[in-house]
């Protein structure tokens, strides 16, 4: 065992750091570096991700032969860190890490030449049809349906949750194309062109006033045949790959970390009694333990990069990511909310112009906080909630 | 002891419970939140219709004389039925510190109890965490017959609708003093605010407001007692508003259990979902029941009266936590919507725990009671 990182490695991540600087624009720091949204600034991103791939460095964990880099795990690993501690915008997810993966693992040459150079330089919003109003974590009994009409998909069906449905170009979605045979085996994985007549978008207004989160009615939708992607009936498969191939990135460590630097920030920050937050007992106390449990957990996404042989199948290792992960999402945005005391219940609607807060009373680092903490309760429902996270675990680990 | 109701406390749960299930729908708590000043005048008048405005308030001062357990019944309706109105601040605290000072202000008392005044305190400046007897920065000082006011103050809740504040301010020899000013008034500005629970909060700047020799309502150790006093009653009666609100998510989330099917059977049938709508049965429980500790210590000794209060701030701040989180989940996606009532109750007591001493603050002063 040794658990350092290499000399190479150091070089590797200062080379990285350089380089990430070098080339991300100060306005795109700045917006990223103040973020009142869960997620990155999807124009930021865009923009961001054409300066990214002209380095060559926008999908890292790709095959070199569809524009990866051919890093081993552990420098995938650094580059992100840098990434997050660089200020730049995250992945678009559903991009580079679910469909971009499922196209250039089950996608035809077609499709691969199609749209693996526009993910890799995130010219598209995508999102993901996949829950359903009933159906959430249970897919298997998911109703939009699908029905070949010659060369075309006439899609018919409803989606809930879809993310940045509403300014999305394409979504990749499960849809049933087999009624006949049993509920997975008759799913199938399509791409549709989200701007297609009979697609409506509603959005949802959320808990946190953001309304990022849809409902997609599809009507009569057509589909060109070629956009399915894999063989029909066989989307269950391409689905569980996609789940599962991001291995760690539901322990969000990169944000994690963010996120628990942006807390401590908050802390020295606030004086009362003649000193910061950060040295009374009851927030120092509260910091550390998730400082802690932080470290923990990066060891834990370092252990299954390495693929570390720990007894159980290699998805429990991962099942435990997510969901630490997510609970530690919520605990570090709740102290952020907590720290801010009664300034943290103004309600600032994020991702809107917002009226610049002022100086010294309402520092910059108050809008937003309560509006991720608050949204972040979603982090133990998609994805699979965390109590049915729980039951997988206690089968894949114990046969429960 | 006897934990059963009053003739007169049956009477004001039922009218309350039925005014809070009539207006309670969520369609209208949003109408609501969308006041700009936050205050549903008409939702006032009906409390005020109802006898609610004057239920603290002593009987010599036009009011019902009624006890911090009547209150207290009232505001688990209020909690339930998710009404943010401003009656714990302008009924409860600020009446009180009315009431106990006496002089010419007692009369604005007339006011709150007929629903014409609302009054709410402004104490908290930048730098504070609910401090209530450290010095105050913004200053008075004697000006002809009366005082000059000069300061600024923060996150001032229910500012927008208020008519009067009670305002504290550094008095020239006399420590920290408290006056009423009435919200009109030249040299005061408003920095208004929605808050994550559709009330309204404000940053108050005051810039030479003067007022008369009347409107100080108390000095020193008098006024921070006041302010000790009645910001006690008015946590106690956010714990109740809170106990109210968590009562509503268990009926929300269990009803949510019965009806909502997931893996072609209703997800109360789940252990894991079943020991979670428990969990939070068990805290609202302990919630209710440390209220009644904390209105058992009113007439006491001070310390005990200290340590009960914050004791049930903290269970109460404990507990809410759980049950929104808890109840958000249990809900699935539908937790995070603005549609679900369960996402309303979450906004509204992420409020009640940060109000009036948030967890920290009074774990910190039950451990200092001790001492």
């Amino acid at each position: 065992m040794d658990f350092r990182y290499t000399e190479e490695d150091e070089i590797f991540r200062q080379d990285v750091r350089a380089g990430l600087r070098a080339i991300l624009p100060a306005d795109i720091r700045e917006r990223q570096r103040l973020t009142t949204t869960m997620n990155s600034d999807t124009h930021d991103q865009r923009d961001w991700f054409k300066l990214l791939d002209d380095k060559g460095w926008s999908v890292p964990a790709w095959p070199v032969e569809y524009g990866g880099t051919g890093w081993s795990a552990i420098r995938k690993y650094i580059f992100e860190d840098e990434m997050y501690l660089a200020s730049a915008p995250e992945f678009q997810w559903t991009g580079t890490h679910m469909v971009g993966p499922v196209i250039y693992t089950f996608g035809n040459d077609a499709q691969k030449a199609r749209f693996l150079p526009e993910i890799r330089r995130g010219t598209h919003i995508w999102c993901q049809g996949f829950s359903e109003p009933g159906s959430g974590s249970d897919l298997a009994s998911l109703r939009t349906h699908a029905k070949l009409e010659g060369d075309k998909y006439i899609v018919n069906g409803q989606k809930i949750w879809t993310s940045t449905a509403y300014e999305a170009d394409w979504g990749f979605f499960l849809v049933k194309t087999d009624l006949t045979v049993k509920p997975q085996a008759g799913i199938s994985f399509l791409l549709i062109d989200m701007k297609s007549p009979g697609i409506t978008v509603r959005r949802i207004p959320q808990i946190n006033d953001e309304e990022h989160l849809c409902e997609v009615f599809l009507d009569n939708v057509e589909v060109p045949a070629e956009n399915l992607v894999g063989t029909p009936g066989k989307g269950w498969t391409s689905a569980k790959f996609l789940l599962e191939h991001e291995r760690t990135s539901s322990a969000f460590i990169f944000w994690n970390k963010r996120e628990l630097r942006r807390a401590r920030m908050i802390a020295d920050d606030i004086v009362h009694d003649g000193r910061p937050l950060s040295q009374s007992p009851a927030f120092a106390g509260r910091l550390a333990r998730l400082e802690a449990d932080l470290a923990a957990l990066e060891w834990s996404v370092l252990r299954v990069l390495a693929n570390e042989s720990h007894g159980f199948d290699a998805s429990v290792a991962s099942s435990i990511l997510k969901l630490r992960g997510s609970e530690m999402q919520q605990a570090t945005t709740e102290i952020q909310v907590d720290l801010l005391a009664t300034r943290g219940l103004r309600a600032y609607v994020p991702g809107r112009d917002q009226p610049a807060p002022s100086l010294p009373d309402w520092p910059e680092y108050v809008p937003g906080r309560t509006a991720i903490a608050t949204i972040m309760r979603a982090a133990t429902l998609y994805g699979g909630t965390k109590q049915v996270q729980k039951n997988i675990l206690a089968k894949l680990a114990f046969g429960l | 002891m006897n934990f059963d109701y009053s003739e007169m406390q049956q009477m004001l749960l039922d009218s309350a419970e039925r005014l809070m299930k009539e207006r309670g729908q969520v369609e209208k708590w949003r109408e609501r939140r969308h006041i700009d000043n936050g205050l549903d005048a008409d939702g006032w008048a009906q409390f005020a219709e109802l006898g609610w405005l004057m239920l603290p308030i002593p009987e010599e001062a036009g009011g019902l004389g009624g006890t911090m357990e009547d209150v207290a019944l009232l505001n688990i309706a209020l909690g339930k039925g998710l009404a943010t109105e401003p009656y714990i601040n302008s009924v409860v605290l600020c009446a009180h510190i009315l009431a106990q000072a006496g002089g010419a202000q007692e009369a604005l008392l007339g006011g709150i109890a007929g629903g014409e005044a609302l009054v709410a305190l402004a104490h908290a400046e930048i730098g504070d965490r609910y401090d209530i007897d450290t010095p105050r920065a913004t200053t008075a000082v004697h000006d002809g017959n009366g005082y000059r006011i000069d300061g600024a103050k923060s996150v001032i809740f229910d500012a927008p609708s208020a008519t009067h504040f009670i305002v504290s301010a550094d008095l020239a020899d006399a420590g920290t003093s408290l006056f009423v000013v009435d919200a009109g008034a030249a040299g005061l500005g408003l920095s208004s605010y929605p808050l994550v629970d559709g009330t309204r909060a404000a940053d108050l700047r005051f810039e030479g407001v003067t007022v008369d020799a009347d409107a100080l309502l108390a000095s020193g150790a008098e006024a921070t007692d006041l302010l000790f006093a009645a910001t006690d009653r008015a946590a106690i009666a956010a714990v109740a508003q809170a106990v109210g609100s968590m009562e509503a998510c268990l009926d929300l989330c269990s009803a949510y259990m019965k009806e909502r099917k997931q893996f072609g059977q209703p997800i109360g049938n789940f252990q894991s979902l079943q020991h979670m709508i428990v969990d939070m049965l068990v805290a609202t429980h302990q919630s209710r029941s440390a209220l009644y500790g904390a209105l058992a210590s009113l007439d006491g000794e001070a310390q005990a009266r200290i340590r009960a209060i914050s004791a049930a701030k903290v269970v109460m701040g404990e507990a809410s936590q759980l049950v929104m989180r808890h109840g958000v989940q249990i809900h699935g996606g539908y937790g995070v919507t603005d549609e679900y009532a369960i996402s309303h109750h979450y906004r509204r007591l992420l409020s009640l725990e940060k109000a009036y001493g948030d967890i920290e603050y009074h774990v910190a002063r039950l451990a200092a009671a001790h001492h």
